[in-house]
């Protein structure tokens, strides 16, 4: 069987924040903005259909999803139509999951609908929610959900390589300066670091603004084979390289919270796949769910020595114009996480950088290749998809 | 009106009884003060929590083993915001990761008797056991005197 190159080639937003819409009226809107985006594409012809959702049954008490937002976007997927639940990483999921199912053939063209509607009347029904994205029985059951979690990882980070919270703030005050530049993001105001380390503290040492929002969201992408892409858009974004890794679930089981073995697996398959060495990359779009994360991330993609992922942020690295412009759309703590729509919206962004249509200050000039991240739960799943600007 | 009946599916504790559970012992021995786990009688498998099939070697011989019931912290925090519905009324609460004497696992658990000031990595605490309002049983560490 020949292995088929897969391409992206539409790209469509529901603005991110807390809306005033349901959970099938961001369907609609990421619909509408996906279907603007390309051309001669007769709907008839989308065959494959993923949703990434995280949870639906407990944010719009509404299981069996897929269906559902095919009628929403109008099309009779006949090849494939399901949904992917990896909590956080949700939508990459389905994208990697119409990926591989265009890799082998079996499906020609794939639509990817990433949602999340987390904004409800009563938030504690929300918050209570997210404490089962951890393992429930054992470590939800004790009060935990993700911001005590990665408070200990940020804790852990500080007492071995000495890592500040100035340094963290410095990641919040770097997103959410990006996210003034992108009107689907939910923060439109500029967070300097001192704001930051003066706002309510949550789990100590994390308070408010080292955390991404409880957000309304949908994004969608199209994916198809090379031999089609061109077709649909003069300027696909190729998928050529992809790693994942799961390594443990109850939090007594974790080899280290300061380094997260897991991702540095996914990395290096990512990067042996797609050939290349993390410094290949132009940019890279993180899983910045808590300013900790984001300087994790930095060491544990290979993008620094561990340990320096604070000099990494301290020194700009992370900034245009630095060694590697992480998060330019503002990342999970500017535009918000919305947690199905997450993984796709990052795509949106590379596919955007790659066609230079984001606002000219964020803009990775001239950029090839780039990858995006998404961890899930507890930081137990890490998800990568490297991208070029052609397919090998 | 209807009145749902605890324990209901959707909250936090686990059923802990026979007709619910096939490691109801760990609750049985949690309620003499123990904390207990299942070991491996064909690999030796010591697992957290308790299993009722190996992921090692795939067999389904068990016995019950006690824990260490004190450790160290390894990580700790405090909810301060944000606690999931029915624990609202227990904020602040320190959370924090216990290293039990002698094993590789590091227990999250609530770590009673104490403030997230007073808390240190490397502070030793012990198991304590306790009753919920229904009738269940529960832990959480607190510190060694």
């Amino acid at each position: 069987m020949s292995l088929k190159n897969v391409a992206i080639v539409a790209c469509g937003l529901a603005p991110f924040g807390v809306r005033k819409a349901t959970w099938r009226e961001l369907v609609q809107e990421a619909s509408k903005s996906l279907f603007d985006d390309v051309q001669n594409l007769d709907k008839k012809d989308i065959d494959s259909l993923f949703v990434g959702a995280a949870m639906p049954e407990r944010f719009a008490f509404q299981s069996h999803v897929a269906p559902l937002v095919a009628e929403q976007v109008g099309i009779v997927p006949h090849k494939v139509v399901t949904r992917t639940e990896l909590a956080c990483s949700s939508g990459q999921s389905a994208v990697r999951t119409a990926w591989a199912s265009i890799v082998t053939g079996l499906s020609d063209i794939a639509l990817c609908m990433g949602v999340e509607k987390m904004n409800m009347p009563n938030m504690l029904e929300t918050q209570t929610s997210m404490a089962c994205v951890l393992e429930r029985e054992w470590d939800g059951v004790q009060g935990a959900s993700a911001p005590p979690f990665f408070a200990m990882c940020a804790q852990r980070h500080m007492h071995k390589y000495g890592t500040t919270v100035e340094q963290m703030a410095m990641v919040s005050e770097k997103n959410h300066h990006f996210s003034t530049t992108n009107p689907y993001a939910q923060f439109q105001k500029e967070i300097p670091a001192e704001k930051v380390l003066g706002s309510p503290m949550i789990a100590p040492p994390l308070r408010l603004f080292d955390c991404s929002g409880i957000t309304d969201g949908a994004a969608a992408v199209i994916l198809t084979s090379e031999e089609r892409a061109k077709e649909f858009t003069d300027t696909p974004t190729y998928i050529i390289g992809s790693g994942q890794c799961s390594m443990a679930s109850n939090l007594a089981n974790y080899k280290s919270l300061s380094t997260w073995h897991p991702l540095k697996i996914a990395a290096k398959e990512a990067y042996r796949s797609a050939k290349i060495g993390p410094m290949d990359l132009d940019f890279a779009e993180l899983h910045d769910c808590f300013t900790i994360s984001e300087i994790i991330e930095y060491e544990d993609a290979g993008f620094c020595e561990k340990g320096e992922g604070g000099k990494f942020i301290e020194e700009g690295q992370s900034n245009i114009g630095g060694k590697m412009p992480i998060n330019t759309r503002g990342g999970l703590l500017g535009t918000g996480h919305p947690l199905g729509a997450t993984g796709i919206g990052q795509i949106v962004e590379v596919m955007q950088q790659f066609r230079s249509t984001v606002p000219k200050e964020r803009l990775v000039d001239g950029a090839e290749m780039a990858m995006t991240h998404n961890l899930s739960g507890a930081a137990n799943v890490h998800s990568i998809l490297v991208f070029g600007r052609s397919p090998t | 009106m209807t009145t749902i009946v605890l324990p209901y599916m959707l909250d936090f504790y686990p059923l802990q009884d026979e007709d619910n559970t096939r490691v109801h012992q760990f609750y049985a021995s949690l309620r003499e003060g123990k904390l207990t786990t299942t070991k491996c009688k064909n690999c030796g498998g010591l697992f957290w929590p308790p299993r009722v099939a190996c992921p090692g070697c795939n067999s389904d011989q068990f016995e019950w083993v006690e824990l260490p019931d004190e450790g160290e912290l390894y990580a700790f925090t405090a909810m301060l915001l944000g606690a999931p519905l029915g624990m609202e009324k227990d904020v602040p609460f320190v959370l924090g990761m216990v290293l039990l004497d002698g094993t590789e696992f590091k227990v999250l658990s609530r770590i009673g008797n104490t403030k997230y000031e007073d808390c240190g990595i490397g502070m030793r605490v012990k198991l304590e056991t306790y009753e919920l309002e229904d009738g269940r049983v529960w832990f959480r560490f607190v510190p060694v005197d």
